[in-house]
């Protein structure tokens, strides 16, 4: 069964999966208060700015949470696998999800790195694997 | 000390009068019109009233069922207000608020609110999303384009995510989980119509059953079920002319968290603080309104689609201090018999899931004197609804 492919064309989130399919991992922010804004949007809750753009991440993160989905739900995700969740090093205002195979060990902290999965249709999916420490 | 001046405008003005249930099974074979229908009808006998005085109709936006056409298979002829409210689960606290504002603004006098579903036969809720079906997912307003294609799809795994938090940070434990479980079980035991009734479970049976998304397990999860619930709401006024004694509706609060984060449900991931639930403010502004404050609970109807909902909410709602919520479970507290018995016919994790609707019945039941379970003398009950992404709760009182 196919995957469940993300809808890349939002356009509040688009950028997000272009970047993705050129190897890059990015987030929204606001240029006016540089609060970072994620689930991205156009404008900046924060300071009521409409000046937000897209910014590079360095693509390291740390672990904050995880889950081991034990019951299958969809055929494009046979279980067991790891649900993970990653906080941003360079900025902890945006957690990204994650998912390795199987259900390895894992603790809280644990550094991550990103990679890019390569979808059926020529989209990319930012994911994570374990990483060590510097 | 909760403060009596802050008096919220509406309290104690408008009444649940009436109150209705379908059976609750895992295949009603019925119709949701059905059985929203017979539902309110239960209701409006219940409140000694006909279809002919129903002039408001107030629904969770997730029901395919819709106020006109409920109002349509009733009989309703004089439809002058309708409105929806949701997300979800949060829905039938708001619908309290929702006919209370209707009822004090003139635009209704006696309002219906309902939610009927066939949550196991026809559209399981632990399915996954809505919107899995095309050939992509997320997008248009949803975010949901950020979480799908990992595999995070429900919302038992967001709830594991949060339940996996919370035991890194305040070290809760998967026998504290169980103790939330174990209550709602024990409180069906003791209600014939409860789906688990009859069905007695015990901490190693629940420790035993196969974990679902961990640190979730069988048990953790609610009941898929098929079944409606209506309750009447009219002014407190009028309430006194009518057959069962009046539960008044004290206060209702809705609240959101302090993260600006949109999206639905998966976002909660994204929260500074994953634990927080919207119902830590809708309790603040709650407890203001009604002028009175968790200790003042003789029971509490706690939205359980999990639970680890649970756990956080008795924090939310101030019944213990944030990350106390597993030893205040464990302790027995919220046991028949406890400090704050909840869920006292079995919740959504064992008397049926009416998305938070069966809530609503048990708290007006318990007010009532009416409960299988009943609390000794109870006056005063806090429901809540949710609880992701934001939280719902009210206050009743009896007359």
């Amino acid at each position: 069964m196919a995957a469940l492919l993300p809808y890349t064309a939002d356009r509040e989130t688009g950028r997000f999966f272009e970047a993705a399919a050129e190897g890059k991992l990015v987030f929204r922010a606001c240029n006016a208060c540089n609060h970072a804004l994620h689930p991205p949007t156009a404008h900046c809750p924060y300071c009521q700015s409409w000046d937000t753009g897209w910014r590079e991440s360095n693509g390291v993160g740390r672990l904050h949470a995880w889950t081991v989905v034990a019951h299958q739900i969809h055929p494009a995700f046979p279980a067991p696998y790891t649900l993970v969740v990653v906080e941003l090093e360079d900025a902890p205002e945006v957690r990204l999800m994650g998912r390795l195979d199987g259900a390895p060990a894992l603790h809280p902290g644990q550094r991550m790195q990103v990679w890019f999965e390569k979808l059926d249709d020529g989209a990319a999916l930012p994911q994570w694997r374990p990483a060590s420490e510097p | 000390m909760i403060d009596e001046e802050a008096a919220f405008a509406g309290r104690d003005k408008c009444a649940v009068v009436g109150i209705g249930s379908t059976a609750f099974s895992r295949d009603s074979g019925r119709s949701v019109l059905s059985l929203a229908t017979e539902a309110s009808l239960a209701a409006l006998a219940d409140a000694g009233l006909s279809p002919s005085d129903v002039d408001g109709v107030v629904r969770c936006e997730q029901d395919t069922v819709t106020p006109y056409s409920l109002a349509a298979a009733l009989g309703v002829t004089d439809l002058s207000f309708w409105a929806d409210t949701g997300p979800g689960g949060v829905a039938p606290c708001m619908m309290m608020g929702l006919a209370m504002g209707a009822i004090l603004s003139g635009q209704a006098k006696t309002v219906l609110a309902f939610r009927s579903l066939n949550g196991r036969s026809e559209a399981r809720l632990g399915a996954g999303v809505p919107g899995m079906g095309g050939e992509r997912v997320g997008g248009f307003g949803r975010y949901d384009e950020y979480y799908l294609p990992y595999g995070l799809i429900t919302a038992g795994q967001t709830f594991a995510l949060m339940a996996q938090r919370h035991m890194i940070e305040y070290g809760t434990t998967q026998e504290q989980l169980g103790a939330v479980a174990l209550a709602c079980r024990d409180a069906a035991n003791a209600t014939p119509h409860a789906q688990m009734h009859d069905k007695p479970l015990s901490m190693e049976q629940y420790l035993g059953s196969r974990m679902i998304s961990s640190p979730l397990r069988l048990f953790d999860f609610c009941l898929e079920s098929d079944g409606a619930c209506a309750v009447v709401i009219t002014s407190a006024e009028r309430a006194r002319d009518l057959p069962k004694h009046p539960v008044l509706i004290r206060a209702v609060a809705g609240g959101a968290p302090p993260d600006r984060r949109v999206g639905m449900m998966f976002p909660v991931v994204t929260r500074q603080d994953m634990t927080d639930l919207g119902g830590r403010r809708a309790g603040q502004t709650l407890w203001k309104r009604a002028g009175v404050g968790p200790a003042d609970m003789d029971c509490a109807q706690i939205y359980d689609c999990f639970t680890i909902s649970v756990i956080l909410q008795l924090e939310a709602y101030g019944f213990c201090a944030k990350g106390e919520g597993g030893p205040f479970a464990a302790s027995g507290a919220i046991r028949y018999g406890g400090r704050l018995p909840i869920n006292t016919a079995g919740g959504h994790l064992s008397e049926g899931y009416v998305h938070g609707m069966n809530h609503i019945v048990e708290a007006v039941r318990q007010l009532r004197g009416e409960g299988v379970r009943q609390v000794p003398d109870a006056e005063l009950a806090l429901c809540t609804g949710g609880p992701l992404p934001i939280g719902s709760s009210v206050v009743f009182r009896r007359a």
